[in-house]
């Protein structure tokens, strides 16, 4: 369960100006088990920070945010640290890898995490592939050259490994054609219906119908405009 | 789960000149923190400091040996010496400094291992063989002296001159710096596996934000020899809340 309790979010810019940019003010959110929760509304209206609240990349002035009960709270990073290990999971928009891994060992990292058993895991992965639709060929590849939509599948393969409680989702499908979208999307489905809680951002209609997402649009609860 | 290293309030002080002031930080078993700042923002310092090559003037630097909290700046020289080859390591910048290169690539290994005591030759070279498939440095290379090594391999040697003994606590100084973008990466998949792999504790100084955003879990951001800001690594460098980390970040060019 993800909960957020009267959030208070702004961001103060101190070498251009102090600018404030104010963008959330009492955001309340919950999203349950096995419910997917789709965030809606236009570019730089707070669907990503509201992502990056959840997983502990952004702070937040005021408010609480709780996963399975346990606080995010920034002055004991060591907890967030340990929530990311066992709890949460992240999809992001972009693939952050350090050059020449090959794909597999991309893949396999969060699952060594929790299991030293290299066979075992190594299998694991190689499913996770083959059902993503990744070339055999290319596993042993970095993924820094793949194509877009190929690097994303290898993002959303190392996102969807592990059966996280909460699972945080930016853009899983925006690069891919409408056949990966379909198996990306059954996955996410998958999880839901292992009782995950899962928060995302996807840009097409058809992805959230598809998921039967609770729809929130964030234009009516941003300050930011 | 206890601290393995707690640093708290620790100051030093080159003559008026400020080294590093108030400084604290908490690592937890197989946890990485990153130091990161401009050149002469005190990080060689601070890292010099809690690994026994500086003595500093105030402070405490708690670490937690077999259960056991010790303060490294009270304990007896000889004590020091036995924890700096065993639960400690340090890798430096340059290679060079770290390793000894009249001697033979499997002699700086087996060195920290026979300054514990181990003197049973076949079981040193099996020992030695394990380190270098581990850093990836091919056998027949063992009786080789280290100046005939590439910049890379040679880093790759001090890596595993260090961890032979197994040791808990590793601190790094620029572990990457100087050597190019290709070795760099290998590098740091290297140690990224064996932090894994050994659930190894990591201290690493770094004025490269996207080799610690790599590596670390936590950051700490040094200026004029004080920490401006701390924190989980992600979040110092995605909503930086300081005036000089929101530059610091905002400088980095982008590919």
């Amino acid at each position: 369960m993800i909960e957020l309790n009267k959030i208070t979010k702004k961001f103060t810019l101190h070498n251009q100006g102090k600018t404030k940019i104010s963008v959330f003010k009492n955001l309340n959110l919950k999203i349950n088990p096995g419910e997917i929760v789709a965030l809606t509304g236009p570019s730089g209206v707070g669907k990503s920070s509201i992502l990056k609240m959840i997983y502990g990349n952004y702070v937040f002035q005021s408010g609480e945010i709780k996963i399975n009960n346990h606080n995010i709270d920034h002055k004991y990073p060591r907890n967030i640290i340990e929530l990311r290990k066992n709890t949460i999971g992240y999809v992001s928009q972009f693939l952050r890898v350090i050059p020449r891994v090959p794909t597999i060992e991309i893949v396999m990292e969060p699952l060594l995490e929790i299991n030293s058993d290299q066979d075992e895991v190594r299998e694991k992965a190689e499913k996770t592939l083959i059902k993503l639709n990744i070339d055999k060929n290319l596993w042993n590849l970095s993924p820094l050259t793949f194509s877009g939509g190929e690097q994303q599948r290898v993002n959303v393969a190392r996102g969807l490994i592990r059966n996280y409680p909460c699972l945080l989702l930016d853009e899983p499908t925006a690069s891919l054609d409408s056949v990966n979208k379909d198996i990306v999307l059954n996955l996410i489905n998958e999880k839901k219906d292992k009782g995950s809680s899962i928060i995302g951002i996807f840009h097409d209609k058809y992805s959230r119908k598809y998921l039967n997402a609770r729809e929130i649009d964030i234009t009516k609860i941003s300050n930011a405009k | 789960m206890e601290p393995i290293l707690s640093v708290q309030n620790l100051n030093k002080y080159y003559g008026d000149q400020v080294g590093c002031k108030n400084m604290n930080m908490t690592l937890y078993p197989g946890e990485v923190v990153g130091v990161v700042g401009e050149s002469g923002s005190g990080k060689t310092t601070f890292i010099n400091s809690i690994s026994g090559n500086l003595i500093p003037d105030s402070g405490k630097i708690l670490i937690n040996t077999n259960n056991e909290i010790i303060n490294f700046l009270e304990i007896s020289e000889s004590l020091k010496r036995l924890l700096i080859r065993t639960e400690l390591a340090f890798v430096h910048q340059n290679p060079r400094d770290g390793l000894r290169l009249d001697v033979s690539a499997g002699g700086n290994i087996s060195e920290r291992l026979m300054s514990i005591g181990q003197r049973n030759y076949g079981n040193i070279r099996q020992t030695i063989f394990k380190w270098l498939d581990k850093v990836e440095i091919d056998k027949s290379r063992v009786d080789d002296f280290p100046r005939t090594f590439s910049g890379g391999m040679l880093q790759r040697l001090q890596i595993a001159k260090n961890l032979v003994t197994s040791p808990k606590i590793i601190f790094m100084d620029e572990p990457t710096g100087g050597l190019d973008v290709s070795v760099q990466a290998k590098i740091l998949d290297l140690l990224r596996k064996l932090v894994r792999e050994l659930n190894l504790s990591v201290v690493i100084v770094s004025h490269d934000l996207a080799v610690i955003r790599l590596l670390a879990d936590k950051i700490i951001v040094m200026k004029n020899g004080e920490a401006v800001e701390s924190g989980l690594c992600d979040q110092v460098l995605d909503d930086p809340q300081h005036s000089y980390t929101q530059l610091l970040v905002s400088s980095v060019l982008q590919v």
